[in-house]
């Protein structure tokens, strides 16, 4: 039995992402909007507090979708890295690429709903607590992929720059993130982390099981909206692209 | 007798290529030394408050002192034309790399270790820091030149790559000093200061196997181009 | 399940974490948004740019016609 290659190929090249994800992109925003829109409204309003942090403990069902978005689209961005480094697939590059601000924003994100959601409970904006600090340190690795990438001149050594870079850090995280819990141990012994909750009540647990999706489906949008534009300005040069534009130039004269 | 492949020769030619510019070298050290009297100036003279965060200021010193001269491994080849050359020659050159990396800790991490007592002095450090103080800072100054010497390949055609080199591998510096200083920290507070140690020599082991195959590939990358 | 608040300005004020809670929805909802947006956004901007491109080149072409 042989097995036919072609699949992976055609999936390296742009014009067939961009192509067929016009077609089923609307279904997965609307997916999106669905899912976090109901897990939203569910954590804020339907699902019960907290014994011990009260109405401030709604705040884990934005950021630990965050979190869990922030360190996989870490790996999601070294894994495309590696794919391009190894296939050289330029689209894999483009999504590397567009992956890395959309990582480093919701990294920003999980630090901000962290630090907002410690202040009711722990009583300040910043406490060195293990995965706070984790978390700090991937942004700074996505701060460091993203400058790197902006720094060369030429594309073709920015993008295979960039994914070493994220390879080094993604050998890196494990060894970070034991470092600092064996860290944080060794400091404080005593406490509570609140990102880690698995005996929770399942009342609590299915409206985050929903947002989780929803912020997947979240990223996966707003990472495929990013690489079809990239995609775009990549191939400006090409028929495809040039008809499109004509298309689109054309449907806005004809709507004026 | 086994061939070094290149190991011994690119270390006496770096050797060689630091001692012109001995005063380059002594500038991290004298940051080393200098940064050490900021911190009773800015924080507190007092001997109390001081051991307790002794281990940690001389640590973050020494991050700090090998990332000022992090740069100076690959640029001056690299402006002079000598890295392409090295990279174009069919020899393996892991270990000619190995060799530069070892130069560039000889001529920095080693300094500082062995300048750390006189740190530990002037911060109060308590007695039984410093014996592990020097082993840690021994061992953990060889990751830091490897993990910089990383950097520096990724930056080295750039213009202002400094700051960039800096951003670049301060993340990846921070396991090493976690236990740096538990090094010290754990025989301050009697406790066996073996452990933190060997933690860091696994660390330097995988460094020494797996950055000089990612620095060579990063060089050919960034040099031939 | 039921309604967590007795009423609605209960559920804004949240018992005293409202402020935090409410902050922390916020910024994320516009957060999330900007991410969708600026691709969209900046998608139109590629668009105009490549029409602009092929308008010039064509006028490039008409105008080496008529010199010939």
């Amino acid at each position: 039995m042989n097995w036919n290659w072609n699949w992976f190929y055609r999936m390296g090249s742009p014009r067939w992402f961009y192509e067929s994800t016009s077609r089923w992109l609307p279904w997965l925003g609307a997916l999106t909007v669905l899912l976090l829109a109901s897990g939203l409204v569910w954590g804020l309003a339907f699902a019960p507090q907290d014994a011990k942090q009260g109405n401030s403990f709604r705040i884990i069902y934005l950021h630990v979708p965050a979190s869990f978005l922030a360190l996989a689209g870490y790996f999601l961005m070294a894994a495309a890295g590696a794919i391009g480094l190894i296939w050289k697939m330029k689209l894999s590059y483009m999504v590397m690429k567009c992956a890395a601000p959309l990582g480093a924003v919701l990294t920003f994100l999980a630090l901000f709903t962290g630090a907002v959601w410690g202040k009711p409970t722990w009583g300040s904006y910043w406490v060195w607590d293990a995965r706070v600090t984790s978390m700090l340190i991937l942004l700074f690795l996505y701060m460091g992929v993203l400058a790197l990438q902006y720094a060369f001149d030429s594309k073709d050594v920015a993008n295979k720059a960039s994914a070493i870079l994220a390879l080094v850090g993604t050998v890196n995280i494990p060894i970070i993130y034991k470092s600092v819990d064996w860290w944080f141990t060794l400091h404080q012994p005593a406490t509570i982390s609140f990102t880690e909750a698995p005996s929770m009540h399942p009342d609590m647990f299915q409206p985050l099981l929903v947002m989780i999706l929803g912020f997947y489906c979240f990223y996966a949008v707003a990472l495929i909206l990013s690489v079809r534009v990239e995609i775009l300005s990549r191939e400006r040069k090409t028929s495809w692209v040039r008809g499109l534009v004509k298309q689109a130039t054309n449907k806005n004269l004809g709507a004026e | 007798m086994i061939s070094n492949m290149g190991f011994l020769a690119f270390l006496r030619r770096d050797l060689r290529l630091i001692n012109r510019r001995r005063g380059e070298v002594a500038s991290p050290l004298i940051f080393f030394l200098m940064a050490a009297t900021f911190v009773p100036l800015g924080i507190t003279p007092d001997a109390e408050l001081l051991k307790n965060i002794a281990p940690g200021i001389i640590w973050v010193m020494a991050l700090l002192a090998t990332l000022l001269s992090a740069d100076s491994l690959f640029a001056s080849d690299y402006h002079d034309g000598s890295l392409e050359q090295m990279l174009i020659s069919p020899q393996l050159l892991v270990m000619p790399v190995l060799g530069k990396v070892t130069a560039h800790w000889l001529t920095t991490g080693l300094p500082l270790t062995l300048v750390s007592p006189l740190l530990g002095l002037l911060l109060s450090l308590p007695t039984a820091g410093y014996l592990p103080m020097m082993a840690g800072l021994a061992v953990g100054t060889g990751c830091l030149s490897l993990l910089a010497a990383l950097g520096a390949a990724l930056t080295v055609s750039l213009q202002k790559g400094s700051l960039l080199l800096t951003l670049i591998v301060m993340p990846l510096y921070m396991p090493i000093i976690i236990f740096g200083s538990a090094t010290a920290q754990y025989s301050i507070e009697g406790l066996a200061w073996s452990g933190p140690l060997a933690i860091l020599g696994a660390m330097l082991a995988v460094a020494i196997a797996l950055c000089p195959l990612a620095i060579v590939s990063v060089l050919r990358l960034t040099t031939i181009n | 399940m039921n309604f967590q608040f007795d009423n609605v300005s209960g559920m804004l004020h949240m018992a005293g974490h409202g402020i935090y809670v409410w902050t922390a929805v916020l910024v994320t909802l516009a957060l999330i948004a900007w991410l969708i947006i600026n691709p969209l956004l900046q998608r139109r901007h590629v668009i105009e740019e490549i029409a602009q491109d092929v308008a010039r080149e064509q006028l490039r072409q008409n105008a080496s016609r008529e010199i010939v």
